[in-house]
């Protein structure tokens, strides 16, 4: 047997192996982590197929004035399908949130939970090792989720909005940006705090539900766009995400600070 | 070279001091056992000694690599193997899926891997099973996997927790088998066991642990301190322990039937022992002097004031 005393992305990789393959037994979990993404498609497709189906409801301009008071009657039906698949972005970001929150519950504090923590700490895994492990089993199948939701929510929105004749709709220069750089942050810091908490407590669903309360402050943000007190855009959206990305750098300094192979088992043990 | 080598270890939890004042020696090829009653600090000896925990005060060396560690200390977990008291294996995995996770952590050759992984499981009958899920398993099935699993990168010093837990006698005795196959072997083996009459079997040496050391000795050497007075008497021997009670020296009594068994501290007791009984009307057929059994040797030490 070689002795590998340095940092070695072979047990990385074993961590993550056991965490898929374990994932992809857990039928409870895999249906917690589809359900979500089914909502965040079929809502907005919903309601961008009501506006679509009778374009010159006069309640529509009533609406849209709600929001905008120079929209015109005939742009009513655009500018609400525009507003709703802008405002949407807010809600489709719980899911980078609450996916990894999911999983990473359920990969560190369930290790715990089910007694498995006591003989993987006494391998030979360092705690990085491990912290990097388990991130990227969570965070892989958060953003693969997530892409697959925005590529179905694309060609949803897209048929049912055909009728209006003006092309695809999705995806336009916010989505691709806010899927391919915002929704990573996100996962990043959902991923961090799961981590975090989950190492501190000993039950996966404590963890979870812990863990969940930081998905509160998106739903605050996409109730005050949909309420008319924020306007969502391109910049509001880039300050969202710089602003998660300075949580991210202080989440991953804290996350290495305190995932240690002591704290774990004093805390367990 | 010593395996394992510790002076004066002490762990703290707070202001709670799970184990102070640990020293001792452990050899290749030797079997050592951990004896305390539950909460004694035993798991929190094996979990600083495997390098989990820190300990407080004190420094040990196991296979050569120093504590407190000085790094992560992923050279002394890949010398070492620990068997925990809970088998702490993944249900939903299979037990070759279990077997390859840690086989892929300590970076080992697939190849060779398989094949003493699929002959330890031969051994302990669990082959033809092993592409079923370990939550289908018995207790004693997934207690022999732990143990396949602890021996898998055949550590250097293995510490096994309770190993034979919940098994079944033919399985316990296959697990001791091994265990002292291992130890001829020379690999170092520390047996952390309530169960006195399979420390008695296995191992050399034992240390006795009540949040402080309390004894590090060989087993005989337990034993034979003290001493064991076996007298059998006409009908039953009950009706003669109170006698025993007006001694001025301690003298525990343990009647079976007609036999009385009178544990003593001193050889020079024994007249005395002898002389109240026949003083209380006991007709005695013989007084024979056997070796103290290890569990009266251990409540004593257990029970001694630190």
């Amino acid at each position: 047997m070689s002795e590998h005393s340095g940092f070695r992305w072979a047990r990385v990789w074993a961590v993550v192996w056991k965490d898929f393959l374990d994932l992809r037994k857990n039928r409870g979990l895999l249906w917690s982590m589809s359900a979500l993404p089914a909502v965040l498609v079929v809502v907005p497709a919903g309601v961008v197929w009501a506006y679509v189906r009778k374009p010159d409801d006069p309640n529509l301009h009533l609406m849209a004035l709600y929001y905008d008071s120079s929209v015109k009657s005939a742009e009513a039906v655009t500018f609400l399908i525009d507003k709703v698949l802008t405002d949407w972005f807010a809600v489709y970001l719980i899911m980078p949130v609450f996916v990894p929150i999911l999983v990473s519950s359920h990969a560190i504090a369930g290790e715990k939970e089910r007694r498995t923590l006591e003989p993987l700490l006494a391998s030979p895994v360092t705690s990085l090792e491990l912290m990097i492990g388990k991130s990227l089993a969570s965070l892989v199948p958060a953003l693969a989720i997530c892409w697959v939701a925005f590529i179905s929510l694309c060609l949803t929105v897209d048929v049912v909005a055909w009728p209006l004749g003006q092309g695809p709709l999705l995806p336009n220069g916010m989505w691709i940006f806010g899927v391919g750089v915002i929704a990573p942050l996100f996962a990043f810091f959902g991923n961090g705090v799961a981590v975090l908490i989950s190492a501190r407590v000993n039950d996966s669903r404590l963890a979870q539900q812990m863990a969940g309360l930081f998905v509160l402050p998106l739903v605050g943000l996409a109730g005050g766009q949909f309420g008319g007190f924020l306007k969502a855009g391109g910049a509001y959206y880039a300050g969202l995400g710089l602003f998660i990305l300075l949580l991210d750098v202080v989440l991953m300094w804290a996350t290495v600070r305190l995932f240690d192979r002591e704290r774990l088992m004093s805390r367990w043990g | 070279m010593t395996r394992i080598r510790a002076t004066g270890l002490k762990k703290t939890f707070g202001a709670r001091t799970a184990v102070e004042g640990l020293t001792f020696e452990v050899q290749p090829g030797e079997v050592f056992g951990l004896l305390g009653p539950n909460g004694a600090g035993k798991t929190t000896t094996v979990r600083m000694l495997t390098g989990l925990l820190t300990p407080n005060a004190g420094t040990a060396e196991v296979c050569g690599v120093p504590l407190p560690l000085r790094d992560e200390g992923t050279l002394l977990r890949q010398r070492v193997g620990l068997l925990t008291e809970q088998p702490g294996l993944y249900d939903r995995l299979t037990a070759r899926e279990n077997l390859a996770f840690f086989s892929r952590l300590h970076e080992l050759d697939t190849a060779k891997t398989s094949a003493l992984a699929q002959r330890y499981l031969q051994r302990f009958d669990l082959a033809g099973r092993e592409d079923e899920p370990v939550g289908a398993y018995s207790k004693g099935m997934r207690q022999k996997l732990a143990i396949v699993r602890t021996l898998i990168h055949q550590p250097q010093v293995i510490f096994l927790d309770e190993p034979t837990s919940g098994l079944d006698p033919e399985s316990a005795r296959k697990v001791r088998d091994v265990v002292a196959e291992l130890a001829a072997e020379g690999r170092t083996l520390v047996l952390c066991s309530h169960n006195l009459a399979e420390v008695e079997r296995l191992c050399t040496r034992v240390a006795v642990v009540k949040n402080t050391l309390r004894r590090v000795a060989g087993l005989k050497e337990l034993r034979h301190e003290g001493l064991s007075l076996e007298v059998r008497v006409a009908g039953e021997a009950s009706k003669l322990a109170p006698a025993l009670q007006t001694l001025p020296f301690e003298a525990k009594p343990l009647v079976e039937g007609s036999m009385l068994k009178v544990m003593l501290v001193s050889e020079e007791h024994a007249p005395f022992v002898v002389s109240a009984l026949v003083q209380n009307g006991a007709r005695i057929y013989s007084v024979t002097r056997a070796a103290r059994p290890l569990e009266e040797a251990y409540l004593e030490l257990v029970r001694e004031e630190a």
